[in-house]
């Protein structure tokens, strides 16, 4: 198996952290390979979100992932924002950060939503330098994933897949690999998925996303609102045949159940490695 | 107008102009600033349609998702306005909100920040004065949620404080503590919606209340006027002598005690953080 060009570690198997699952995780401590916090809910307070973050962030490996870098944005980059990411990094150790290869607003407004980014030349030219800066001003590399996309450009001068697969490789950042977007793009844009995971550079991959969506027949939505369905468990295990082993997280940010439930999920993302594992073997 | 490949600023700001538009996705492709930068009638020429979706469907997924997240964020902060106005009237709240104090941070979590000045600026709107004072409330709220977590001045360190330097003390507040007046009974909403009860109908009646955290839950304490003058002054730096006897001055020995034992309530509640002599 290929392992990805930072050294960056397996954590295994993981989920999101979410304030719901508090007080079950510091009192049952379930045995999971590692959390994934969403950036921005820990970067202003003080109080019990980073309370909680501090204790769940001595006794697991975290990760940062994050909704508000806004990559491919024509705005200046936000030092101030940077800093604190930064700092946040620091103080619970987290092995990596991530955000998502789209913009999320111009003129000083921020949508809160992973826009689509036009797969040009100019908008490729245009992410790898700002990643560049990022990455300077983090002093680590910058992990980046691929989104859910509901549109595409006309004037495309590429496919997602070479897109990413360029970035990645022209900024020199990792990637963090959603293969739940990948089916949802997929479907909405009547692409074959296969050929997307073929087309990704194994050695920038440092960690997996899998999640549910919603299907409202003439597209789908990325919700993370439910299990993951069978076609995307599929495509998983093609991409760590392909890719190789990564950390692997489970997200469920809507309708979120029980802990016990998300935990159950990305078990079966374990049945999906061993599995792999054993047909190398 | 000719259309030759939108560069990718002109691209991002149409995309956003028509993403936060009020209206509907058509509404917005052909609203004067979208048009600025991309004219409705080229929008094929720019977003492919797909197998089931047309182009203004496919930005529509987009346009239609903005405001929900705004009103899912708004709904966070400000649980109990929601409840008091019933969701249409919230979801129209949010729409206009929104288009005059769109969110500039990273976080939503400051989006709901402009929610007491809107309804200074929106005097007719239906219990402007009281909607003003219940955003007030919650906005304070989630300020104690995530202030800083402050070291607790208590009992024991205000013994240490020698009686000579005691009359030109001055107490500092923890940072997770703010104190409110209001013209409304806003109080009452607030249990009305942690009770499941019907929201009460708007009262014009002050009221003063101080939130601070504790454990890192958001705790109130309901004061008097004259309680709220007291805990105004010494937070606002006052020596303390001159705070508490400006406050029992003149008063029966009734209300002497009465001022200390809300001076020892507020100092077992952890208010504050740090006396200066």
């Amino acid at each position: 198996m290929n392992d990805n060009r930072w050294g960056l570690p397996d954590l295994g198997l993981g989920v999101g952290l979410r304030t719901t699952h508090y007080a079950h995780i510091l009192s049952e401590r379930p045995d999971i390979g590692f959390f994934e916090i969403l950036t921005e809910n820990y970067l202003d307070t003080g109080g019990r979100p980073l309370y909680m973050l501090d204790q769940i962030a001595e006794q697991y490996p975290t990760v940062m992932h994050g909704v508000s870098m806004s990559i491919g944005s024509t705005d200046p980059i936000n030092f101030e924002y940077l800093a604190k990411v930064k700092a946040l990094a620091e103080r619970t150790g987290s092995l990596w950060v991530s955000d998502h290869i789209c913009w999320t607003g111009v003129l000083g407004r921020n949508t809160h939503d992973l826009l689509p980014l036009p797969y040009t030349e100019e908008s490729l030219a245009h992410s790898v330098e700002r990643i560049k800066v990022v990455q300077d001003f983090l002093e680590r590399p910058l992990v980046l994933e691929n989104p859910s996309t509901y549109l595409e450009f006309a004037d495309d001068d590429m496919k997602e897949w070479e897109f990413v697969a360029r970035l990645a490789e022209e900024a020199d950042c990792g990637l963090l690999f959603d293969v739940n977007n990948v089916y949802v793009s997929a479907y909405n844009h009547g692409y074959d998925p296969v050929a997307y995971i073929d087309a990704i550079p194994a050695d920038r991959v440092c960690q997996y996303h899998l999640a549910g969506h919603t299907n409202k027949g003439t597209h789908i939505i990325d919700t993370h609102s439910d299990h993951v369905v069978d076609p995307v468990w599929e495509l998983f295990g093609h991409t760590i045949r392909t890719v190789g082993l990564r950390a692997t997280l489970l997200e469920w940010d809507a309708d979120i159940p029980p802990f016990e439930v998300v935990h159950q999920e990305v078990l079966k993302a374990g049945d999906w490695r061993r599995q792999e594992v054993a047909d190398v073997a | 107008m000719s259309l030759e490949r939108p560069e990718l600023t002109r691209l991002q700001r149409w995309m956003q102009e028509v993403v936060v538009h009020p209206g509907t996705v058509e509404e917005a492709v052909a609203s004067d600033r979208a048009e600025l930068h991309i004219p409705s009638d080229r929008l094929t020429e720019v977003v492919l349609p797909s197998h089931s979706m047309t182009s203004a469907e496919r930005v529509g997924v987009y346009h239609g998702m903005y405001l929900m997240r705004m009103e899912e964020a708004l709904e966070a902060d400000y649980p109990v306005i929601r409840y008091h106005l019933g969701d249409h009237q919230f979801g129209h709240l949010v729409r206009e909100y929104v288009q005059r104090y769109p969110s500039t941070s990273y976080t939503l979590n400051r989006l709901g920040d402009h929610l007491p000045q809107f309804f200074l600026d929106e005097p007719e709107w239906h219990d402007a004065a009281f909607l003003h004072d219940l955003a007030r409330l919650e906005l304070a709220m989630t300020e104690v949620f995530d202030g800083e977590e402050s070291p607790v001045l208590g009992a024991t360190e205000l013994e240490a404080v020698s009686p000579e330097v005691w009359e030109d003390a001055r107490l500092s507040p923890i940072s997770a503590f703010r104190l409110l007046a209001f013209k409304h009974a806003v109080i009452p909403n607030l249990v009305a919606y942690h009770e499941d009860r019907p929201s009460p109908s708007p009262r014009r009646r002050a009221s003063w209340v101080a939130l601070y955290r504790r454990d890192y839950s958001v705790l109130r304490l309901e004061l008097s006027r004259a309680e709220y003058d007291l805990l105004k002054t010494i937070v606002d730096g006052a020596p303390l002598g001159e705070a508490l006897t400006t406050a029992a001055a003149s008063k029966s020995p009734r209300q002497q005690a009465k001022v200390f034992r809300w001076f020892r309530t507020w100092i077992s509640e952890g208010l504050f953080t740090a006396i200066e002599s």
